[in-house]
C-alpha cells in the first residue's frame, strides 16, 4: 500500500494505491473517489477478528471519542486499485510510517491507515487529556501507514526536552513523550482574560505534530453568527 | 483575449484581458474588479424561459455580460468559495457537464443549458444540478478545495458532493455505495459511477461537510 498526498497544504487529498487484495481502513464519510473494483465493507471495528460483540464495543468507544462509530474497509478485488480520501477541514494530511512507538491522535485527526493498525480510545490518559474542550485522544498501535489530517497546515516538531502547546493545536504525538495538561502559566488572571485556554507541557523525546489553526475556535466564531438551531 | 489564473489553488482568481468587442459572461456577483471601458449588461441568456431554467439549476437567474468598448480592458473574476479555478477550452466537439455551483464564467460562444436529460435526477436530494456547456470558446469552472483531474478509462466512482465537472463522453449512474449495511452506517452518501473514456474533475473538499461541522456550534433556540 502506498499513500500519496496531493494539493498540500490547504486542500490535501490522500490517494491510496492498493495491490490486488490489499485493504485500507478509513474514517466514515472520507471517501472522495475510487476505482469500481474496490469494494466497501462497513464494520463496527477496524479489526475483522474478535466477533460481533467485541467489534461493537470498539465501535462504541470510538463513537465516544468523537470518531464515527463505524469504519469502512476498502479492498481492491481482482486488480490493483486506488481510492482517494479527504478530511472535512481545509488543511493538510501527513502520512506516518508506524513501527515501534504508538501515536496519540486527536480524535478528529484520523483519516485512514493500514488494517494492521489498531485504534484505541481506552488508554489511560484519554479522558483527562483535554479537560473541558470535548476532545479525546485515540491511541494508534501496530505497524503500517497511518494518515492523519489537520485544520490548517501541519508543523512537525522533534521534541527533546520540554515543549508547550495549546491543546486546541495538537494533532498527534509519539508515545515517547509524557504530557501534563495545565492552565497557561501566567496565573488565574491570564487564564481568564488572556484568551489562552489549556496548554499541554510535553517532556521527553519524540515527534509532535501541531496544526496552525484551531477548529474549535473557528466553529465558535461562525456558530455564534448563525441563527439559533433547534435543540 | 488572454487570461491568467492567480493564487491557485487556495484562493484562485481569474483575470481576463479583452480587446474591443470581446466579451465574457459571468455568474452574477462574480465580478471582483474591472477597467472602466467595459460595458456591463445583465441579461437573461436564452430569453426568459432559459433564465428560469437556469434558476431551477441552482444558478442565479441573471448572467452578466461584460463587453470591452476599447482595447486593453481587464476583468477580474472571483468565485464565492475558497478554492481553485480551471480553464476549459471548448472546441465545439464535445460538451462538458458542470455542477451548478462550479460554473464561473465563459465566452459568449459557449451555451449553458440546465434542461438536458440528466440534469434533475443527478444529485438525488442534494439540491444540486448539472449544467450542460457546449459550443466554442472558453469556460472557467471553480471549486471548494483544489480541483483534481482524473482521466477515466473504463469505470470510476466519485462521491456526488465532490463532482465539479465531467466530459459528455462519460455516461453515469447515481447509486448508493456498498451493501445495505454500508448504506446506513458508512456515512458515505450517494456516489456516481462513470463509464467510458473522458476527463473528470473532482474537488478535494465539500461544503456540506463543513456546514455539518459548524452546525453544533450554533446557539440553541430557547422557548421564551
Amino acid at each position: 500500500m502506498q499513500i500519496q498526498v496531493h494539493h498540500r497544504p490547504s486542500y490535501a487529498l490522500a490517494e491510496v494505491l492498493l495491490d490486488d487484495g490489499e485493504t485500507v481502513v478509513a474514517e466514515g464519510g472520507a471517501m472522495v473517489s475510487q476505482d469500481t473494483h474496490v469494494t466497501l465493507e462497513t464494520s463496527a471495528s477496524g479489526d475483522k477478528k474478535g466477533g460481533l460483540m467485541k467489534g461493537l464495543m470498539k465501535g462504541l468507544k470510538r463513537a465516544l471519542a468523537g470518531e464515527s462509530f463505524f469504519q469502512n474497509r476498502f479492498t481492491a478485488n481482482g486488480a490493483p486499485g486506488h481510492v482517494t480520501f479527504a478530511p472535512t477541514f481545509q488543511g493538510d494530511i501527513v502520512v506516518h510510517e508506524m513501527s515501534q512507538a504508538a501515536v496519540m491522535l486527536q480524535s478528529t485527526a484520523y483519516l485512514c491507515g493500514s488494517p494492521t493498525i489498531e485504534l484505541d480510545t481506552k488508554w489511560g490518559g484519554a479522558k483527562t487529556f483535554f479537560g473541558g474542550e470535548g476532545l479525546v485522544m485515540l491511541k494508534a498501535t501496530g505497524t503500517g501507514l497511518l494518515a492523519f489530517n489537520s485544520f490548517g497546515a501541519i508543523k512537525e516538531i522533534e521534541v527533546d526536552g520540554e515543549f508547550i502547546v495549546d491543546t486546541g493545536h495538537i494533532v498527534a504525538f509519539e508515545e515517547g513523550l509524557t504530557f501534563n495538561v495545565t492552565k497557561f502559566g501566567g496565573g488565574w488572571k491570564s487564564f481568564i482574560f488572556g484568551g489562552e485556554g489549556l496548554v499541554c507541557s510535553f517532556s521527553g523525546k519524540g515527534k509532535l505534530w501541531i496544526q496552525t489553526r484551531n477548529s474549535t475556535a473557528f466553529g465558535q466564531l461562525l456558530g455564534s453568527k448563525l441563527p439559533p438551531r433547534e435543540a | 483575449m488572454q487570461h491568467e489564473i492567480k493564487n491557485k489553488p487556495d484562493f484562485a482568481s481569474l483575470h481576463v484581458f479583452l480587446d474591443k468587442g470581446e466579451a465574457v459572461v459571468t455568474e452574477s456577483g462574480a465580478m471582483m474588479g474591472m477597467s472602466t471601458s467595459l460595458k456591463m449588461e445583465t441579461n437573461m441568456k436564452g430569453g426568459l424561459l432559459g433564465a428560469a431554467k437556469r434558476a431551477l439549476g441552482g444558478e442565479s437567474l441573471f448572467l452578466n455580460t461584460y463587453t470591452a468598448e476599447s482595447d486593453g480592458q481587464r476583468l477580474d473574476v472571483a468565485p464565492s468559495t475558497p478554492g481553485d479555478i480551471v480553464h476549459l477550452p471548448m472546441s465545439g466537439t464535445g460538451g462538458v457537464m458542470v455542477q451548478s455551483g462550479s460554473y464561473l464564467c465563459c465566452t459568449p460562444g459557449v451555451t449553458v443549458d440546465s434542461k438536458w436529460g440528466g440534469a434533475k435526477s443527478f444529485f438525488g436530494g442534494e439540491g444540486l444540478f448539472m449544467l450542460k456547456c457546449t459550443g466554442d470558446g472558453d469556460l472557467w469552472i471553480s471549486s471548494y478545495g483544489a480541483i483534481h483531474p482524473i482521466d477515466v478509462q473504463g469505470t470510476y466512482v466519485v462521491d456526488t458532493s465532490h463532482i465539479v465537472a465531467f466530459e459528455e463522453s462519460l455516461t453515469f449512474n447515481v447509486r448508493s455505495v456498498g451493501g445495505l449495511k454500508s448504506l446506513f452506517f458508512s456515512s458515505e452518501g450517494l456516489v456516481c459511477e462513470f463509464t467510458g473514456t473522458g476527463r473528470l474533475w473532482i474537488q478535494t473538499r465539500n461544503a456540506p461537510a463543513l456546514a455539518g461541522f459548524i452546525h453544533p456550534f450554533r446557539r440553541v433556540k430557547t422557548n421564551n
